[in-house]
């Protein structure tokens, strides 16, 4: 007889549906993907990057397939705070999955300007504090990639985020993401994720030049998952075991058996990301594979997977 | 190619207008064995493939419930040669109709229809659909490619340089340019159609003009469009991620009114057809 197994989660104290995001970028602003599914089986939604005032974006190509993989250069376009709060607040109310809006910048005022000023919304479970866009000239992984940036970006948008859940999310393209990662512990992160996109590149060779005309993208997609399970693996090991942070996993992630991949190597949670983009279900898909291998598998409640790799 | 669909499939497309588009699933798709793949394309196949790709139609039709689409392409990429490779019974996954297609003004006299080389599909559908439904609307098309071989279209021998031709099936009035001169008009399409206009009789705010090609030729109609007074849709194209808007990859810019600022549009979700007025070609 098949047991009933508990899929909701307790993620950095938020009750969770279920351990599967949509991640940052890939899922729209709020109900672009209810169209495919059941977004209130999702665990959480995490928006598009919002910025204090709009960006229009980097001129196109911004997207290019590669192997296994894409490269993207979207450049944070966005539609501002301010008509976020007024078109998409109303639409992310609708939704029981917990909002994550994910904030960037370009410096750390506007960081913590954008992010107190949604903070006093009731629709928004926490923030996911982009330091790790590659795409854009400043900020992005320029505040990612240093330790004490890191550590004082965290603070100050804590102070900002007051109840809310603030999330850092990480940046691969460092010599050793375990430091990055003990600097957002330190600074007062709640929850970390990780990986951000790979920093890469794809030359026309017929062209002699490189096809995203922002010359450099960030690599996501199935190509990513091996190298973003270690990552995963290495600060659960190192950093938040002992803290007890949850972490966010996230890069390359198709179907429920990477999604158990990332939980096994530490994760708390999975993002699906790229592959929305292949199949608009895939999501509600994951969640329910999950369920299914820990009935299969003897466990009784999801967590368990958590960092169970022997 | 033609896909056929039926139950939900079948009611999607049944609403369907002509320049929507598709995205296909063609990663199940098998390669063909490599002497079959021109050498050119031997490296790109190689490539894992992941994203869905985009196509539009060059026809939707309902028979027996079922909605039967027809699909022309070239074989460019590692996309195209696994779907060259699919077999009758063949099954693919298709997401759409998506976007937006042309929009037909019932009051007008006369539609201009110009298609540029692979830009032609959207353009046949969008002539069988003013062909059978909008009798009041006087149509003529104009088919340009580099040469005859290029041609997507079934050519006659009627063609002449500037002079009426059949459309294929539908019965209307095409006129050919190939930049060689092997068939109809030497040149580009847009000068035929330039040349033409100044012959043909007709009120600007009664015309429309639909196209689909390349951007250069999008961007050369809009301007001839723009000077005459004459309405103007382009059909654009852009690499896209997904079709749907998440990824925001396709952006389009778009100029909004006299401000000079402009804005980026998604030619997934925004178009794929524009007024030619708003748009800001990337030449």
């Amino acid at each position: 007889m098949k047991k009933d197994v508990n899929i909701t989660i307790d993620f950095a104290g938020l009750k969770l549906a279920s351990p599967v995001f949509t991640a940052s970028g890939t899922c729209g602003y709020a109900d672009e993907l209810a169209d495919f599914m059941d977004i209130n089986a999702l665990g959480g939604f995490i928006t598009k990057s919002i910025t204090l005032l709009p960006r229009k974006g980097n001129p196109t190509p911004r997207v290019v397939e590669t192997d296994a993989g894409m490269l993207n250069a979207i450049g944070l376009a966005n539609i501002g705070l301010e008509q976020f709060i007024k078109e998409k607040i109303p639409l992310l109310e609708k939704m029981s999955a917990a909002i994550f809006v994910n904030v960037a910048g370009q410096k750390i005022e506007e960081y913590v300007q954008v992010t107190a000023e949604l903070a006093k919304q009731p629709a928004i479970a926490g923030f996911e504090l982009n330091i790790s866009c590659p795409n854009v000239a400043k900020g992005g992984v320029h505040f990612g990639t240093d330790p004490a940036g890191v550590r004082r970006i965290t603070e100050e948008v804590k102070k900002a985020a007051a109840d809310k859940v603030l999330m850092v999310k990480l940046t691969p393209s460092v010599t050793d993401i375990s430091v990055i990662a003990e600097a957002a512990v330190a600074g007062g992160a709640d929850a970390l994720s990780l990986v951000n996109t790979f920093t890469a590149m794809a030359i026309d060779t017929e062209k002699r030049r490189c096809v995203l005309a922002n010359r450099t993208g960030g690599l996501s997609g199935p190509a990513i998952k091996p190298m973003a399970i270690y990552l995963v693996n290495k600060v659960y090991n190192e950093v938040t075991k002992k803290s007890g942070i949850p972490i966010l996993g996230l890069g390359g992630i198709k179907n429920a058996s990477d999604a158990i991949e990332f939980m096994l190597a530490g994760a708390s949670a999975v993002a699906l990301g790229t592959y929305n983009f292949i199949q608009p279900a895939r999501a509600i898909e994951i969640v329910d594979g999950i369920g299914e291998y820990c009935r299969r598998n003897g466990f009784d409640n999801v967590h368990q997977l958590t960092g169970a790799l022997e | 190619m033609s896909l056929e669909l039926a139950g939900l499939g079948a009611e999607a497309f049944e609403t369907v207008t002509p320049g929507q588009f598709a995205e296909f699933d063609l990663t199940g798709a098998s390669l063909p064995s490599p002497e079959d793949v021109p050498v050119e394309l031997r490296d790109a196949i190689e490539r894992k493939i992941l994203l869905r790709r985009p196509f539009s139609f060059s026809d939707v039709r309902i028979e027996d419930g079922r909605a039967i689409i027809d699909v022309l392409y070239a074989v460019v990429g590692a996309a195209t040669v696994r779907m060259a490779g699919l077999k009758p019974g063949d099954e693919i996954s298709v997401l759409g109709p998506l976007g937006n297609g042309f929009t037909i003004p019932v009051k007008k006299k006369l539609a201009i229809l110009l298609a540029g080389g692979m830009g032609a599909p959207p353009i046949q559908h969008l002539a069988k659909v003013l062909a059978a439904g909008f009798k009041n609307i006087e149509v003529v098309t104009f088919a340009g490619a580099k040469s005859s071989d290029d041609m997507p279209f079934a050519v006659s021998d009627k063609n002449t340089a500037i002079g009426p031709a059949e459309f294929p099936d539908y019965g209307l009035e095409m006129l050919i340019a190939t930049d060689d001169g092997s068939t109809g008009y030497k040149g580009l399409v847009t000068e035929c159609f330039r040349q033409w206009l100044q012959t043909c009789e007709h009120k600007a705010d009664d015309t429309i003009v639909f196209c689909c090609g390349p951007e250069a030729m999008l961007a050369s109609a809009a301007k001839l469009c723009e000077a005459e007074g004459i309405e103007c849709q382009v059909s654009m194209e852009r690499r896209m991620a997904c079709g749907t808007g998440l990824c925001q990859g396709c952006a389009v810019e778009c100029g909004t009114g006299n401000s000079g600022q402009s804005v980026y549009q998604m030619c997934c979700k925004d178009g794929p057809v524009f007024d030619s007025k708003e748009v800001i070609f990337d030449l």
